[in-house]
């Protein structure tokens, strides 16, 4: 039996691209703003775990510096991940279900202009096939797109209205990097980055820091009016190399799914960290999503992609969807590795 | 490094693989700053306006307090210093290795600071004579080749110092050091 952690709060930056900062001063006011929002005092906070990757910053052990921006003095009980800031939201959570702390902190930065993502996401691919054709995530992505199409499933106009979709929804998301009121026909005529995926089909290249902060049991309804409950969170991984896997599915997706009971009772709003618009319906195929739930209302990965950040903004925009607009019941994702490899699903619920 | 052998014919055992990432890194407002005021020969700290602690180079918030800092927490430093640590370096010839001598890094507590400046070059001494506690001054470049970026991570001093050397001053004690050694 898990023990009851909430999410209590969230803060985000805008997503943009070439920030000036540096990754722990954008991380400073956000963190603060989590913090100040979750009404807990900086140093009751149990555990701090933090996302980031040292390629994108291009330095190594960049992500220590990131800590100065959470007042570490007296020292923190801390850890990091090299992934996204959804997967230290995940060890934040086992870490409460010890029971011996009732709050942490969870943030993530990542500044993904500073380099060509393209080159830089080649080195997660194996080192003796892949890495050496440098074939890069976004060629990957349409492989998958292409097997998706040629099951005669889905057609490139449905990934048309996927980008049409995410980028009218964005215009109402102040923190979205591209937005606009167009349509699934503008989608189709612009020209192939990688054919099938198009421009619309592509997510930007997104600077952004995060920052959540979690209670465990009654503590959370008292510094909270409408907490977000986490009942269920799961991550499941996919072989490392994507000829051995099915790319039209999203095993580990409908595996994590499974165990978090996303299909127990109806999910009114899924964000998806689908940074391909085909990603969107292979997941929403994996999750068993019914036609009337709401996806990626904030825009979703296609229009703000801050590398390490986008799965924990995922997952703190469905906690948006219950702490401020009163859903009961909703559902974050996030990705890791090429062609979603590694998939995390987080089912969260207000009180009713 | 030697080739590493391979048999003719054989299972390949080894395979070369040079891998290149190029980055692009705004200077922050901050730091542009603090390269600004070191092309005009001053080095410049920030002091917490909470817990009085001054940093080297300027920083927009204080680690310890969590506390925003700005221009008016500006605190100008002298050139001068204490070395609390060094490194003596034995340069392997790596692709790239531009040094071919052994030279001295050290970590130098400047007078007024509270935290040091790390990996700062030692000149005009011998590497046998440096010790903890050596009192130094800064060796400026000539105003017109220094290039001033310090870049955004705040570590050094960029092109506008080409290092340390000692000053002739007696040492300093270290007990009066020792809370400041990296
Ligand atoms: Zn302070």
């Amino acid at each position: 039996m898990a023990r009851d952690v909430a999410i209590v709060s969230f803060a985000q930056t805008p997503s943009t691209h070439g920030v000036t900062e540096t990754e722990s001063q954008l991380l400073f006011p956000v963190i603060a703003e989590a913090i100040e929002r979750s009404g807990i005092p900086r140093r009751d906070i149990g555990f701090t775990c933090s996302g980031s990757a040292d390629y994108l910053a291009g330095a190594s052990f960049a992500f220590v510096g990131n800590l100065e921006a959470t007042g570490a003095w007296p020292p923190i009980s801390e850890s990091h991940v090299e992934m996204d800031g959804a997967w230290a939201l995940y060890e934040a959570w086992v870490r409460l279900q010890h029971g011996d702390v009732d709050t942490a902190l969870v943030f993530s930065s990542g500044i993904s202009s500073r380099g060509d993502m393209r080159e830089v996401l080649c080195l997660q691919n194996d080192p003796y096939y892949l890495m050496p054709l440098w074939a890069d995530h976004v060629s990957l992505a349409a492989l998958q797109a292409r097997a998706l199409l040629d099951t005669g499933k889905v057609t490139e106009a449905d990934l048309a209205e996927v980008a049409a979709r995410s980028r009218r929804a964005a215009t109402g998301n102040p923190m979205a990097q591209v937005a606009g009121d167009v349509t699934a026909e503008a989608m189709s005529a612009e020209p192939y980055v990688v054919a099938p995926l198009r421009a619309g089909d592509c997510p930007p290249v997104s600077d952004a820091a995060a920052a959540m902060v979690l209670v465990a049991g009654d503590r959370a309804r008292e510094v909270c009016e409408r907490p977000a409950w986490i009942r269920g969170i799961d991550h499941r991984i996919e072989p490392h190399y994507p000829g051995v896997r099915d790319l039209t599915t999203s095993r580990s997706t409908r595996l994590a799914a499974e165990h978090v009971g996303v299909g127990d009772a109806p999910v009114e709003v899924a964000e998806l960290s689908a940074t391909f618009s085909h990603e969107e319906l292979i997941l929403r195929d994996a999750l068993d999503l019914a036609g009337d739930v709401e996806v990626n209302p904030s825009g979703g990965a296609l229009a703000a992609n801050p590398l390490m950040v986008t799965g924990l903004i995922r997952i703190g925009e469905a906690f948006r969807q219950i702490h401020e607009h009163g859903r009961t019941r909703t559902l974050g994702h996030a990705t890791s590795g090429p062609c979603l490899q590694q998939n995390l699903v987080c089912v969260l619920e207000g009180d009713r | 490094m030697a080739e590493a052998p391979q048999e003719e014919g054989g299972p390949v055992r080894f395979m070369k693989q040079h891998i290149a990432l190029d980055y692009k890194v705004h200077v922050s407002p901050l730091a542009a700053r603090f390269g600004e005021q070191l092309r005009g020969g001053q080095i410049v700290g920030s002091r917490c306006p909470r817990c009085g602690l001054v940093y080297v180079p300027t920083r927009a918030f204080c680690p310890m307090c969590t506390v925003a800092m700005g221009e008016r927490d500006e605190a100008p430093l002298p050139d001068r210093g204490t070395v609390t640590s060094f490194t003596i370096l034995t340069p392997i010839q790596y692709h790239g290795q531009k040094e071919r001598e052994d030279y001295a890094l050290a970590s130098i507590l400047i007078d007024g600071a509270d935290g040091t400046v790390g990996q700062q070059r030692l000149s005009d001494i011998p590497l046998d004579k440096i010790r903890m506690g050596m009192r130094v001054e800064a060796v400026w470049a000539p105003e017109d080749e220094r290039a001033g970026d310090p870049g955004d991570r705040g570590y050094g001093f960029g092109n506008a110092l080409r290092g340390w050397r000692p000053t002739g001053e007696p040492d300093v004690a270290a007990d009066e050091f020792a809370e400041h050694v990296l």
